[in-house]
């Protein structure tokens, strides 16, 4: 890259007009991608084509540069980068549309290691060319001097040569007497990593600030699903008496009768809370969905049967449950984007799961703390598989509220009644023991912590349990999903009333 | 007339409970002794009508009486037991029957037959109260509260029941973590019925409840009313007294001395209030010299304590018991001196305590124990070589040396004493062994187990054990398995030879050793079943493995084992499908 470059064939202007216009487009699109966080079809839609489209502009560009310039030119370099950050980011949009978060996390790591190393090669090669321009520059003010020294002349002592400040320039004072070269080399690496990852702060934090979370709006009451049984009588008629006999006489009702009973759950009311109309909430807006959010957290296996059905199969229940508009997906966000949501849009209910340890830092307890009490929300713990995990989570729950103890939930506690009524916990395996414990802050469950792995009773296979139990898991996750909305929707409404 | 039952003279020589309780059993017949007194020999004529409601009166009186934190206030007094009529009184029976067996589901539906049947008796409001108490146990505090502690509360507001209720709705909102309502309900109580035991529960609850907020004002106000203003009744008792040491414990901790031995003085007599003083303040000293910032806290503590110490000896007697005493009373002044870890002053006053009342062995053995806990191990054995007990004394020597590791010299302080003392040559030899399998000299250990085991017939069970075991350690697989095999022991034994052959990969015989312990030990089933599969797992049979880990989790989903099986089968196999689920009924 330092040599001179031989003339390379120009694109046609046309096309690298509409490159440039396409690009602008792009960065448009992915950056609704990233920060918008409402999910409009029609958004949906415009990015998907404007991402699909940079596929075959980026081969026609890979086409090009095969058949008209050299490969190790730069004109080859950048259609390459354009290249890698468009099919990147194209595969991770159609990754996370199909719901496949860990193959997406992985391309997302792998591809932002990548771009690192594309970044760093082109700095280093802008770097050294400017070197390489001051370099030639300084030579030919030297010749010059040499030329004028040769001649008898007045002015023939020149000043001594400027001392330069320019990071650029590998003469740059500080760079030193020795070594210089190797100096700014380190520099730049340096300042191009922070730039770096101020930059990817900057995406991946930065951006969460948008994030926001809505309950479906509408109404109804919190109360209990109303149960209704369907008798039908089926009455098998049974002779007693000749029927040929001459003597006519009624026949006595000793009929067998049977009843057949039919168990029905009727809605007999909407599953919601406020005077809106259809399921929802009152507090909820018309784009707004029930969500399910796991929490990422360090030291543990936070991801455990993640993306491969419990979560999603509870979403769609509670969807089928309460006719309530649900998302089509389940998601993740670790600690520190909680903090990211606005106060009145954050998530009624995020879910911890996990077998291992749990490691917060104390800036994470105090989001923790913050969304709990100030943001008004609730976490769903689930035991995944230990009593270690019992422990860790019960000693998370020490350090973010060390005020409140956790209590045994009552079986008549409004988590366990509305909607489904529950008459026993139902559990997969007892690794935390055999009872709901919960952390209750002015009367409000901010936590309810099931022992007994109730999201492996949600997966696809119930993992072998008996229809009755993980029946009872979806109506627990039903109640715990429909009270932690229904109390963020009573404090939403009655902030309204204090405005 | 055939048939009718005759009433029969019984004569009864009667010692004072006896003669309590009879006066009892004749107030619920409706007859009332002649006298104040009951003669020494009481003869009446006891109609077996009037027996049956005797024994049923006092059947009430001990079904009644329930273990717990508020064991008077669920129970139905006496004078209300008479009161009810016979049939009132059966059917109470009955549910209280229920209740004692902690069935509280028939519990539940007998207390409500008899409020449905009997609504407007005396016991009606106890009735409503223990059903209450059955929706507790059942959790469900809410129903307790509103359809059950409330309605007592509203439909018998003279009765007692009506201040337990009240009590019970606070203990039920705590028990839900409703620590604001349950504090409103405690604080009701403890204003409203001061006097009376439920007060007293009350503001042991409010106590708990200011740990909880970490409100220490309020909780030194309830300790004080706990200690100064409570009655002490039999059943508050203990309540306060456990207030006064903690109110003492914190003033001790916050510089008020003449305060916190007031506290304690409330509960303790003079003869035993620096006993009490000397334990109570041993933690805050910890606790303040743990502190870097209240060290001297803690020092000027330790000497005000010791220096009241000092200032309440008992006078000097010459009989052995008032020596005793007096030297009991050092003993307090030298544990107060070590919780503040002064060594020299620990030393001074075991030396003056030496001074006044010769070498005694006592004496001796509590400064060696305490220059053994500093670990000098060598001024320790000293001490223990000036025991008057010799045998004793070597005995000491010899733990200490083992508890330092010199296992040697432990066995030669032992053999010394094995000549010394040969009655006791069985103690001597079971001390030796186990230093030699402490310091796993296994052969010699397993040498002296098989000289015990032939010679001492009584204990012979536990040396063959104790020889199985050392066997084990010494990892000689095939001879301990033969030493459990004649052990009585089971299901012990079989899992350890189970683990024996496990350890010789003999998997088979121990899979089958195991299946004799889910057989034959119901307890011992889940736990077996688990091993099983592991053991399973050893031999390479990853199916029957998998098989077995599942059976844990059908057959026994309430053990903690099935929670390691799920979780073993998830991890390790990846198989979702683990079976097994239950609920908490």
């Amino acid at each position: 890259m330092s040599q001179p470059e031989p003339t390379a064939p120009q694109p046609p202007r046309w096309s690298l007009a509409l490159t440039a216009l396409f690009s602008a487009a792009w960065v448009l699109a992915w950056g609704s991608w990233l920060w918008v966080p409402w999910e409009r079809t029609w958004l949906v839609a415009a990015q998907a084509t404007v991402f699909a489209a940079a596929l075959p502009i980026a081969i026609a560009w890979v086409v090009w540069c095969r058949r008209q310039v050299p490969f190790a030119s730069r004109a080859s370099y950048l259609v390459v980068t354009w290249t890698y950050a468009t099919v990147w980011q194209l595969g991770l949009f159609l990754l996370s549309r199909l719901a496949w978060p860990t193959a997406a996390t992985l391309l997302a790591r792998l591809g932002t290691a990548g771009f690192f190393f594309i970044g760093l090669a082109w700095t280093v090669w802008a770097i050294d060319r400017a070197g390489q321009r001051r370099q030639r520059a300084r030579q030919l003010a030297r010749s010059a001097q040499l030329q004028l020294e040769a001649l008898p002349s007045r002015h023939a002592a020149m000043p001594a040569e400027a001392r330069t400040s320019d990071p650029l320039d590998p003469q740059a004072w500080y760079y030193g007497q020795h070594n210089a070269k190797l100096n700014q080399s380190i520099t730049a690496l340096g300042t191009y990593s922070l730039l770096f990852l101020l930059a990817f702060l900057f995406v991946s934090q930065v951006g969460g600030c948008r994030d926001i979370y809505e309950m479906p709006a509408g109404g109804g009451q919190q109360k209990q699903l109303a149960q209704t049984v369907k008798v039908q009588k089926i009455i098998k008629k049974k002779f007693v008496v000749n029927p040929f006999s001459a003597i006519s006489f009624k026949v006595p009702p000793i009929d067998e009768v049977k009843l057949q009973l039919t168990e029905v759950t009727e809605h007999a009311y909407t599953v919601g809370y406020g005077a809106g109309a259809g399921a929802g909430f009152a507090g909820g807006t018309k784009q707004g969905k029930v969500r399910f959010i796991r929490l990422e957290y360090a030291g543990g296996d936070w991801d455990q049967d993640f993306g491969i059905g419990a979560d999603v199969n509870m979403l769609i229940e509670y969807g089928i449950r309460t006719t309530q508009k649900v998302e089509q997906r389940t998601e993740s966000r670790t600690v520190a984007q909680l903090k990211s949501f606005p106060a009145e849009k954050s998530p009624a209910l995020v879910y911890l799961t996990g077998q291992r340890n749990i490691s917060l830092s104390d800036s994470e307890v105090k989001i923790l703390r913050s969304y709990l009490l100030e943001k008004h929300g609730m976490i769903f713990g689930d035991n995944g598989g230990s009593s270690h995990f019992h422990n860790q989570f019960v000693g998370m729950m020490r350090r973010v509220l060390p005020n409140v103890r956790p209590t045994r939930i009552p079986l008549d506690d409004t988590i366990h009644r509305i909607p489904y009524q529950i008459p026993f916990l139902p559990y997969v395996a007892p690794h935390g023991g055999k009872d709901a414990l919960g952390w209750r802050v002015d009367g409000r469950l901010v936590c309810y912590y099931h022992p007994g792995d109730i999201g492996d009773a949600w997966t696809d296979d119930h993992s072998g349990v008996a229809p009755e139990i993980y029946e009872s898991c979806y109506q627990l996750g039903t109640n715990v999903i429909f009270y932690a909305h229904t109390e963020y929707s009573k404090w939403l409404e009655s902030r309204k009333q204090q405005k | 007339m055939a048939g009718v039952p005759q009433a029969t003279k019984v004569e009864l020589a009667t010692p004072r409970v006896g003669r309590w309780l009879m006066r009892t059993m004749l107030r619920a017949c409706g007859r009332r002794p002649a006298q104040a007194n009951l003669p020494q020999r009481w003869t009446v004529q006891l109609h077996p009508r009037n027996v049956m409601t005797a024994c049923l009166v006092v059947a009430g009186l001990l079904a009644s009486a329930t273990p717990g934190l508020s064991s008077t206030l669920d129970e139905l007094p006496l004078d209300r037991w008479k009161e009810l009529r016979e049939v009132e009184r059966y059917q109470l029976n009955v549910a209280e029957k229920y209740y004692r067996e902690k069935n509280w589901k028939v519990g539940l539906a007998e207390y409500e037959k008899f409020l449905t049947l009997y609504e407007r008796s005396v016991g009606a409001p106890y009735a409503q109260l223990k059903w209450s108490l059955c929706q507790i146990q059942l959790r469900k505090q809410n129903t307790a509260i509103k359809e059950g502690f409330q309605s007592v509360i509203d439909y018998w507001p003279d009765s007692p029941q009506a201040i337990a209720a009240a009590y019970y709705i606070g203990q039920a909102y705590k028990e839900m973590g409703e620590t604001r309502k349950a504090k409103q309900a405690f604080e009701s109580v403890l204003g409203e019925h001061p006097q009376h035991f439920a007060a007293t529960l009350a503001a042991v609850d409010l106590v708990d409840l200011t740990m909880i907020d970490g409100d220490i004002k309020a909780r030194v106000a309830f300790w004080k009313q706990l200690t100064f203003d409570m009655p002490r009744t039999k059943e508050s008792k203990r309540y306060c007294e456990t207030a006064s040491r903690s109110l003492a414990a914190h003033q001790f901790e916050f510089g008020v001395f003449d305060d916190a031995v007031g506290a304690l003085a409330t509960t303790y007599a003079e003869t035993s209030l620096a006993v009490q003083v000397a334990g109570v303040v041993r933690d805050p000293i910890k606790r303040l010299l743990g502190d870097e910032k209240r060290q001297v806290q803690g020092e000027q503590l330790a000497d005000r304590a010791a220096a009241w110490l000092r200032s309440h000896l008992p006078p000097a007697g010459t009989t052995d018991a008032e020596q005793q005493a007096a030297r009991q009373h050092w003993y307090l002044i030298a544990d107060v001196q070590a919780a503040a870890g002064n060594a020299e002053k620990v030393a001074e006053t075991y030396e003056e305590i030496l001074q006044k009342y010769g070498t005694a062995d006592e004496p001796l053995g509590r400064y060696a124990n305490w220059l053994k806990s500093t670990s000098k191990y060598d001024e320790a054995r000293q001490q223990y070589a000036r025991f008057k007990d010799r045998i004793e004394g070597q005995n000491q020597i010899a733990y200490s040396f083992r508890q330092q590791g010199n296992y040697e010299a432990a066995v030669a302080a032992y053999q010394t004493n094995l000549a010394r003392d040969v009655e006791h040559a069985v103690r001597w030899h079971e001390q030796i062994a186990a230093t030699y399998r402490s310091a796993r000299n296994y052969p010699a250990a397993i040498a002296v187990y098989e000289q015990l085991w032939k010679t001492d017939a009584k204990d012979a069970e536990k040396w063959l054990w104790a020889l199985a075991t050392t066997y084990r350690d010494a990892g000689k697989y095939k001879e301990a398995i033969g030493h459990y095999r004649q052990c009585n022991n089971f299901p012990n034994n079989y899992s350890e030879m189970a683990a024996c052959h496990r350890a010789m990969k003999d998997y088979k015989e121990a899979i089958i050793l195991y299946g004799q312990i889910v057989g034959g030990a119901p307890n011992s089933a889940a736990w077996a079943m688990l091993q099983i599969g592991h053991t399973q797992e050893q031999a390479g049979n990853k199916e029957l493995a998998i098989k077995a880990f599942q059976q844990v989790c059908k057959s026994y989903p309430r053990a903690s084992y099935a929670s390691q099986a799920h979780a073993h089968l998830q991890n390790k196999y990846k198989i979702t499908v683990t079976l097994g689920g239950g609920t908490d009924k």
